[in-house]
């Protein structure tokens, strides 16, 4: 019984609800309250990487009902990290809107409740390991996150909000099928006192489930767990939902909401690898459409918020065609490029929303020479566009060229060649992103309005990003124990025939 | 079970016909009371299932307390606070219950007479619970139908609603022996889902004058 598996969604949750009930009158009680719960949060969360991503433990709780391995300590660890930075930044940002009168000051508690709630459901979901828990904590983090997107509540957010809760609804129902008809067909091999709606033991007899149910389930779970990753064509909400959300839940939902699906998808599909080929084959197929439609779709962006939404779509790409590829070397390039987009992804919205509290604009249009006034945030989107773009010496680059390599290992050159493609064409749009928006001449608007600056408690959390993506990228090896962990972890819930 | 196989084939019947209404009536107050009669049936289902495998009655109460009193009670508060006529769907009633009805009798014959692709026993595969399976995945798609044909933001939560039925109607073929654990997390989640649905609903007719989605369009490419 490891009691801290527990503690790791009680604390944001318990958080959550306090700040339901007394911060509804007091901004700062709320403020303080989400501050508190993502701190203690990040402390578990830091004991239980150690734990299983380190040294790769497995802790279990309550019969094996909760399971953590090294995949969901790294998993866990980066949603954590992310939503301590994000609560961080949240205070000067959500302040401002206050001021600004975007928002009232009275619905700061429900801005900290759902956030904490956010937090605890995405956290939950890398502890379960039973299936109908799994969809049903996957179904959570959609609905806590709702009201987060829509929290503006005006036509853009209300629509956006709509959009992305219809669509993740009733993709993730597709997904509920996949669930039962998986539970269903490994109900009858698994012998009589284990417990079939453990993921674990359905693993074990993933070969003895009827093709016809298995190739029927993967198909709900492609769906309806790939609707939540981001994945061409499921993906139309993403965008909508990214732009309108406040900059702090951007970052959330982009770094490590869309990560949550992918864990799903590795939890519940590749254990029939081994079994059916045709399965990795459909990942691989859906992974390369989906990065060379994001990065489509980028190029046609003026908006900031959309342009790093339609990029997290091309990097969901990448991570399916590493899952896809099957072979070891691919499956630690997606877990590597998981880690290393949670990181650069949510640096690049913090530099954006950081942008957007001292400009007020979003549109590249409306933007230039910004690096002169804001030196930090520029320091952190440049980082962070090197990042993206797969720029050597940056954490992306060695990701993406690992799932290269895997590519042509393991028998898919023409994916590779894709993969590359796109590679390049991500540099060009992100090198011609960050000229627009900090080189440059400032517009004589933005100059007569003072820009200056973000305060600390904003760029602190995008410098540790920073830090975090060159310190990867410089010297990978870093993380490497970590990464092959958390393959081995993969590989150990998948049976072999 | 083959004794009540008549009364099971009978209630699965009146589950398609009240899908049908839930879909093609205007006004949203009497899709909302049909879905309330559909839950019912689901219940007299599950009761009549229960009587050997005990397990769901349980099932039986959870989705008369979910399905027959609270979703209704949010369904008819909200359409209350917004209208209760249906904004004018995009295929009329000739053309809906045609394709509606080409979707419910191929899925059904296909479903019926492969059985065995979704299957997962032999047991399974015998009347009474291959007409359920055949039902559910009819009424799955005419949920699906719904939420991609119609334009009125409401009827989208009541299409939602059908598909989750579908899913919900399954479980007794698929997964009789699922512990309560796992079936109140699944009726939570669509109440909570369904609850939260309305409210943004509410929010867009209050800010765009009306449920129609088709004026949701500023947020494109």
């Amino acid at each position: 019984m490891n009691n801290e598996i527990l503690y790791l969604s009680l604390v944001p949750a318990i958080a959550g609800i306090l700040i339901f009930i007394l911060g509804r009158k007091s901004r700062a009680l709320s403020e303080t309250l989400a501050l508190l719960g993502t701190v203690i949060t990040f402390l578990i969360a830091v004991k239980i990487f150690g734990q299983t991503a380190v040294q790769g433990g497995v802790l279990t709780f309550w019969n094996e009902e909760l399971r953590m391995d090294a995949l969901s300590g790294l998993i866990a660890g980066l949603v954590a990290l992310l939503g301590l930075i994000a609560s961080v930044y949240s205070v000067p940002y959500m302040r401002r809107e206050v001021e600004m009168g975007v928002v009232p000051a009275e619905r700061m508690g429900v801005y900290y409740g759902w956030f904490m709630i956010f937090l605890a459901t995405m956290l939950c979901a890398t502890t379960v390991n039973n299936i109908i828990l799994l969809w049903v904590i996957i179904e959570g983090t959609t609905l806590a996150s709702i009201i987060l997107v829509g929290f503006y509540w005006n036509r853009d957010a209300i629509e956006a909000a709509y959009k992305y809760a219809i669509l993740l609804t009733v993709g993730i129902t597709f997904a509920l099928f996949g669930c039962v008809l998986l539970y269903s067909g490994a109900s009858q091999q698994i012998a009589g006192g284990i417990d079939p709606l453990k993921l674990t033991e359905i693993a074990k007899v993933a070969g003895k489930i009827p093709k016809s149910i298995v190739l029927l389930s993967v198909v709900m779970l492609l769906v309806g767990f790939g609707t939540k990753a981001g994945m061409v064509p499921f993906h139309t909400w993403l965008p909508d939902a990214h732009a309108e959300a406040p900059t702090p839940i951007s970052a959330m939902l982009s770094g490590v909401m869309i990560k949550v699906g992918v864990y799903a998808l590795i939890r519940t599909v590749l254990i029939f690898y081994p079994f059916y080929s045709i399965v990795s084959t459909l990942v691989l197929i859906f992974g390369m459409i989906t990065m060379v439609v994001g990065v489509i779709m980028m190029m046609m962006q003026e908006d900031l918020k959309r342009f790093l939404a339609f990029c997290s779509v091309t990097s969901m790409g990448y991570i399916l065609m590493g899952l896809g590829l099957a072979n070891y070397l691919g499956i630690y390039g997606a877990i590597f490029h998981l880690l290393n987009h949670s990181l650069m992804k949510a640096l690049a919205f913090l530099s954006v929303g950081a942008v957007i509290y001292s400009t007020h604009h979003r549109r590249v249009p409306e933007l230039g020479g910004l690096g002169k006034y804001m030196p930090f945030t520029a320091v952190a989107f440049y980082v962070a566009a090197l990042s993206l773009g797969g720029i050597p010496f940056f954490n992306g680059f060695i990701s993406e060229f690992t799932l290269f390599i895997a590519g042509v290992k393991a028998g898919f050159p023409w994916a590779t060649v894709i993969a590359v493609a796109v590679a390049i064409l991500n540099v060009a749009i992100f090198f011609h992103l960050t000229y627009q928006v900090f080189m440059g001449e400032a517009p004589e608007n933005l100059k007569a309005a003072g820009i200056k600056e973000v305060p600390v408690m904003m760029w602190g959390g995008m410098l540790i990003l920073a830090f975090l993506c060159l310190l990867i990228g410089v010297y990978p090896q870093i993380v490497s124990p970590i990464l092959n962990e958390a393959t081995k972890a993969v590989f150990a819930t998948i049976a072999m025939p | 079970m083959q004794e009540f196989a008549k009364i099971i084939s009978t209630i699965s019947l009146s589950m398609i016909i009240t899908s049908y209404l839930i879909i093609e009536l205007r006004n949203l107050r009497y899709s909302a009371y049909m879905y309330m009669i559909q839950a019912v049936l689901m219940c007299t289902l599950f009761a009549i299932f229960a009587i050997e495998n005990h397990g769901l009655y349980y099932w039986a109460m959870t989705a008369f307390v979910t399905k027959v009193v609270i979703i209704p009670w949010l369904l008819l508060r909200y359409i209350k606070k917004t209208t209760d006529r249906e904004f004018q769907p995009l295929i009329g009633y000739l053309g809906s219950i045609f394709l509606i009805s080409a979707v419910v009798v191929i899925l059904y014959r296909v479903t019926h007479s492969y059985i065995g692709f979704v299957a997962p026993s032999q047991f399974a595969t015998a009347e009474p619970f291959r007409t359920n399976l055949a039902v559910s995945l009819s009424i799955f798609f005419m949920g699906l139908y719904c939420i991609l044909v119609r334009r009125d933001a409401i009827k989208t939560v009541h299409g939602l609603l059908i598909l989750e039925n579908g899913v919900h109607l399954s479980l007794v073929t698929l997964a009789p022996a699922l512990r309560e654990t796992a079936l109140i997390g699944i009726v939570t989640d669509v109440v909570i889902a369904v609850w939260i649905l309305l409210y943004v609903i509410y929010g867009i007719y209050q800010k765009f004058g009306s449920t129609d989605t088709l004026q949701l369009r500023g947020l494109r490419w």
